[in-house]
């Protein structure tokens, strides 16, 4: 019965696979790289480019990380160079809400975040509703009203269609009936710019943005879009304490991975995000940028996606949006 | 015989650009000319495409009522030479993803030098080889800029 | 008195030695990422952030403000050299750099490069330290109508570029204008002319087609024949490959008018240093008493679009250091330097942070006089290349070229464009079409679009808008100037024939 060789062979089987169970799999053998879907300077880029120094300091990888800027296409380029590195270990991608309601409206996007590998929802961005300081609404209310009063004449500047800017327009002028003209413009600063100089009458802005300005005493802000009041606005009330109940659509950044990665390396780079999210570098930079700790795991960053998606679809059809997915 | 030239490639190119600008209207007319806000996505494009069609035209129009002056004499080697060079550019392009950039350059240039101005095949091995090895020492090497990589790794 | 004081301290920490040094670092990498064509300053700062974090903030803003101005003088080499545009602010300096080489005065086009990078460069500065917050009051009150007025006095300037046929120039123009529109709609996210590919649903990159077109077109030309006649002949002697006196004394008012429209321009946030080099280029010729040979090798057409993009530079950090606003992409990760090393970029940062401003400021002085140190001696070396043969220089114009668009994008999407675009080059010069308008239609394009339809939101739908503002007004009417300008040459030329006949 008892067959040494065979035993043997079995053991030093089970052995191996004891054995690379421990060493829980992947150990990251060269720099990783980053994909985000802006140039150096745009906001995934910076915050990549934040973590990647943050990781460093807090000796979290044994590598370095590398930035690779895939832009064009909202974020389908990104997106589907990702998809091109299918099984790839030493890649990841940061992603923002432009990465779900880019497929939503370009047929040319084929590549959504859900043929991608989920690791991580790190960051959400609330934002604040500002006018210029010198402006007569005092309050929320009362920009309605007079936009209620003055159909399409009050306006406000912001980035594309698709933002999160004009979403917080659709919601509020759904809610209302009131409706003013929403005026996009490519960069961060020229919106702020054509506010400043009093050519729209309000905009959606992050607070970190804001904050100067309202120092400065150019700006004045009128209702926050978060769920609850951010440390550095104790006394503006939210959408919801303002009198308007509409759900706060939140900009949010997260971590991707490649399509078809083995497990232990999808655990790794969960393990990895968790870690970063507990140090106290991680705290700070949130606290100094104004963010909130969005962390989520891959499994409930799953569900916001469909929440995310179809909440979106909603809106831009409200918008007159054609959205094709 | 350069105005020769001339003057059948503007009606020609006229043509061409007539074409493209009836495209131009008629994508255009697919998107939404005024929105409620304001001039939507097919304003501008409509605009353009008229004029460039007018234009385009306007050239076709001048090509016709200047009297042609018989003989054309277009200088068809030269510019076969040049399209010839071209194809090798572009076939190098499209060679980057399986050889990489270093390798399918040097073939490019190994090519221009031996093929087409006709010197020495050792002369062009080592032009290929040393404006290869230059743009591998100055680009990935000393500024740790990403050429195109080949299936063979480099 | 507030101003020289101000200055005197930020002089004592510029001149710190490890300050100072950082400042040469800076304009050293500036200068040598300027002359590779694609790679630019946005690349660079971000590659070197996770440095800076060891360093000093005054040290690491002097390095990367350094990189930034730096590189303005780098990139007119390539493009006089090679015809390559090493990046979207020095197409201009193609027109007649180009042509001033292949006439033999490489030597010279370089160094009034350099000269009016300095000069200009320095008067950015001057008007930094000087007049910041007025100008950033005027910047605000510019908003679309009046960038609508900007982008068609632009574009009008197509007149002014064109050769042979005005026809011909505006549907290269308008040929750039549909390139433009390509991409996703900012307003409606409608794909317009994608035809499918992805790759195309941000559009198309400005250095594809300004390399495809300019150098492309430019080889594929040269190479028609075998001959290998000396093409670009180089004078001897180190005096003939610098501007003579009777060149810097033709330059005059470029200087002048590169300074002021360059540092202007640059200060909106929506301007931009491709947009001040074009019209300091079209303000040049259009006062200019040889107005015909523009684009034949003229030297106040190097002098006047490399002094706007190196004045632009001043002017593009007042709105970032009064406002905190930036207006491109390297201000933009600038300002993002900023924050990361705990700054707080606004209308406050100047008064709270008097040392770190006027420190950056008075480096940018030496950092200029160190740039006009660094390029001068570079002048006659690079004229050097011109005496390689034609079949090796060929081939490392392709490969610049090629890695130019590479190291832009990383796609190889974009080399394949970069093809068709050398192609519609080559075959736009066998036609006699001119380049530069379908680059200035390119360049200018969506901007107007997008202004024009912002105005007419803003206006409920009326055009009006577009001349009841002072500004606009004013812009469009010199538009109108212009487009008249060669009208009035032909009826003056038309008048002299008649009178001569009687």
């Amino acid at each position: 019965m008892r067959n040494p060789v065979r035993t043997t062979v079995l053991a030093v089987l089970l052995g191996l696979a004891a054995s690379q169970g421990l060493a829980q799999g992947f150990k990251p053998t060269r720099p990783i790289e980053v994909v985000v879907h802006t140039g150096p300077g745009g906001g995934s880029d910076v915050l990549a480019r934040a973590i990647a120094i943050m990781i460093e300091k807090e000796k979290l990888l044994p590598v370095r990380m590398q930035v690779v800027n895939k832009t064009g296409g909202g974020a389908a380029v990104a997106a589907a160079y990702l998809a091109e590195k299918a099984g790839d270990p030493h890649t990841i991608g940061f992603f923002t809400g432009v990465w779900l309601t880019t497929p939503l409206t370009s047929a040319e996007s084929k590549i959504t975040l859900r043929d991608l590998t989920p690791i991580a929802r790190l960051v959400l961005e609330p934002a604040v509703i500002a006018v210029k300081s010198d402006a007569p609404f005092k309050s929320l209310a009362e920009f309605i009203d007079a936009a209620k009063k003055n159909p399409g004449q009050l306006k406000q500047s912001g980035g594309s269609i698709t933002s999160r800017d004009n979403v917080v327009r659709q919601l509020l002028q759904k809610a209302t009936g009131a409706r003013w003209a929403f005026i996009s413009f490519p960069g961060g600063g020229e919106r702020i710019a054509a506010l400043l100089g009093g050519h729209v009458n309000m905009m959606v802005i992050e607070p970190e943005e804001a904050g100067e300005h309202i120092r400065a005493g150019n700006m004045r802000v009128l209702a926050q879009v978060s769920d609850s009041r951010l440390p550095h606005f104790p006394n503006v009330p939210t959408l919801k304490e303002a009198g308007f109940d509409v759900p706060v659509v939140p900009q949010v950044r997260g971590v991707v991975a490649p399509p078809g990665i083995p497990k232990q390396n999808v655990e790794f780079w969960e393990d990895l995000f968790l870690r970063l999210t507990r140090t106290a570098s991680w705290r700070k930079y949130i606290a100094d940028n104004q963010f909130e700790d969005g962390y989520q795991n891959a499994a409930d960053l799953l569900k916001f996606y469909d929440q995310f998606t179809d909440r979106m679809r909603d809106i831009l059809k409200d918008a007159g949006v054609k959205t094709v997915r | 015989m350069e105005e020769e030239t001339r003057k059948s490639g503007d009606l020609w190119s006229g043509l061409a650009l007539l074409l493209l600008g009836a495209y131009i209207v008629v994508e255009a007319s697919r998107w939404e000319y005024l929105g409620t806000d304001g001039p939507g996505a097919g304003f501008f494009p409509r605009w353009y495409g008229i004029a460039m069609g007018a234009l385009a035209l306007l050239l076709i129009a001048s090509h016709f009522r200047r009297r042609p002056s018989g003989q054309s004499t277009v200088a068809w080697p030269r510019i076969r030479r040049a399209l010839g060079v071209w194809l090798a550019l572009a076939a190098s392009v499209a060679l980057f993803k399986p050889l990489g950039f270093l390798l399918s350059f040097a073939l490019l240039t190994f090519f221009i030098v031996a093929a087409l101005y006709r010197r020495p095949l050792r002369v062009a091995a080592a032009v290929a080889l040393a404006s290869a090895a230059g743009f591998y020492l100055a680009f990935p090497f000393a500024l740790g800029v990403a050429l195109p990589v080949g299936a063979l790794g480099f | 008195m507030e101003i020289l004081s101000g200055l005197a301290n930020g002089f004592a920490v510029a001149l710190d030695p490890l300050n100072l040094f950082w400042c040469f670092v800076g304009v050293l990498l500036g200068t040598v990422v300027g002359i590779l064509p694609g790679l630019g300053p946005p690349a660079t700062i971000a590659m070197l952030l996770p440095l800076t974090f060891h360093m000093q903030p005054a040290g690491a803003i002097i390095m990367l403000a350094g990189i930034y101005y730096g590189a303005k003088y780098g990139g007119s080499t390539t493009s006089i050299l090679m015809n390559v545009p090493g990046e979207s602010a020095s197409v201009v300096t193609c027109l007649d750099g180009y042509q001033m080489a292949r006439k033999g005065r490489a030597g010279a086009a370089l160094g009034i490069a350099a000269i009016a990078s300095f000069v200009a460069g320095t008067v950015g500065v001057l008007g930094l330290m000087l007049v910041a917050p007025p100008i950033s009051k005027l910047a605000l009150s510019f908003s679309s109508p009046e960038y609508f007025g900007l982008m068609s006095l632009g574009l009008a300037l197509v007149v002014l570029l064109a050769g042979r046929s005005i026809v011909k120039a505006l549907l290269a123009a308008l040929l750039g204008l549909w390139i433009a529109s390509m991409g996703t709609d900012l307003f409606s996210s409608t794909s317009r002319f994608t035809f499918g590919r992805l790759e195309l649903l941000s559009g198309i990159d400005f250095i594809v087609v300004a390399i495809g077109v300019f150098a492309l077109g430019e080889v594929l030309a040269n190479m028609e024949t075998q001959e290998e006649t000396q093409l670009l002949p180089v004078p001897k002697g180190l005096r003939n490959l610098l501007p003579t006196l009777q060149d810097l004394k033709d330059c005059r008012f470029a200087f002048l008018n590169g300074s002021v429209l360059g540092f202007l321009v640059g200060a909106l946030p929506g301007g931009g240093s491709t947009i001040a080099s074009f019209l300091s280029y079209g303000l040049e010729k259009a006062v200019s008493p040889r107005r015909d040979q523009f684009g034949t090798g003229v030297i106040e057409g190097v002098a006047a679009p490399e002094g706007a993009n190196n004045s632009e530079t001043g002017g593009a950090l007042v709105p970032l250091l009064t406002l905190g606003i930036p207006g491109s992409g390297t201000t933009a990760i600038l300002l993002a330097a900023l924050v990361l090393w705990g700054f707080k970029p606004g209308p406050l940062f100047i008064p709270e942070n008097p040392a770190l401003f006027w420190g950056l400021v008075a480096s940018m002085y030496i950092g200029n006089v160190m740039l006009l140190i660094l390029n001068l001696p570079l002048v006659p070396l690079f004229a050097q290349v011109l005496r390689t043969p034609a079949f090796v220089l060929f081939p490392l114009i392709l490969g610049i070229s090629m890695i130019g668009v590479y190291s832009v994008s990383g796609s190889l999407f974009d080399l394949g464009l970069l093809m068709i675009f050398g192609l519609l080059g080559y075959l736009m010069r066998k036609l006699d079409y001119p380049a530069a308008p379908l680059i200035l239609g390119l360049a200018l394009g969506a901007g107007m679009e997008r202004a024009l339809r912002q105005s007419l939101m803003m206006s409920e739908g009326s055009l009006t808008i577009l001349v009841s503002r002072p500004i606009s007004a004013a812009m469009l009417s010199l538009a109108v100037v212009v487009l008249l300008i060669p009208f009035v040459g032909r009826f003056n030329a038309w008048r002299v024939r008649a009178i001569e006949q009687e």
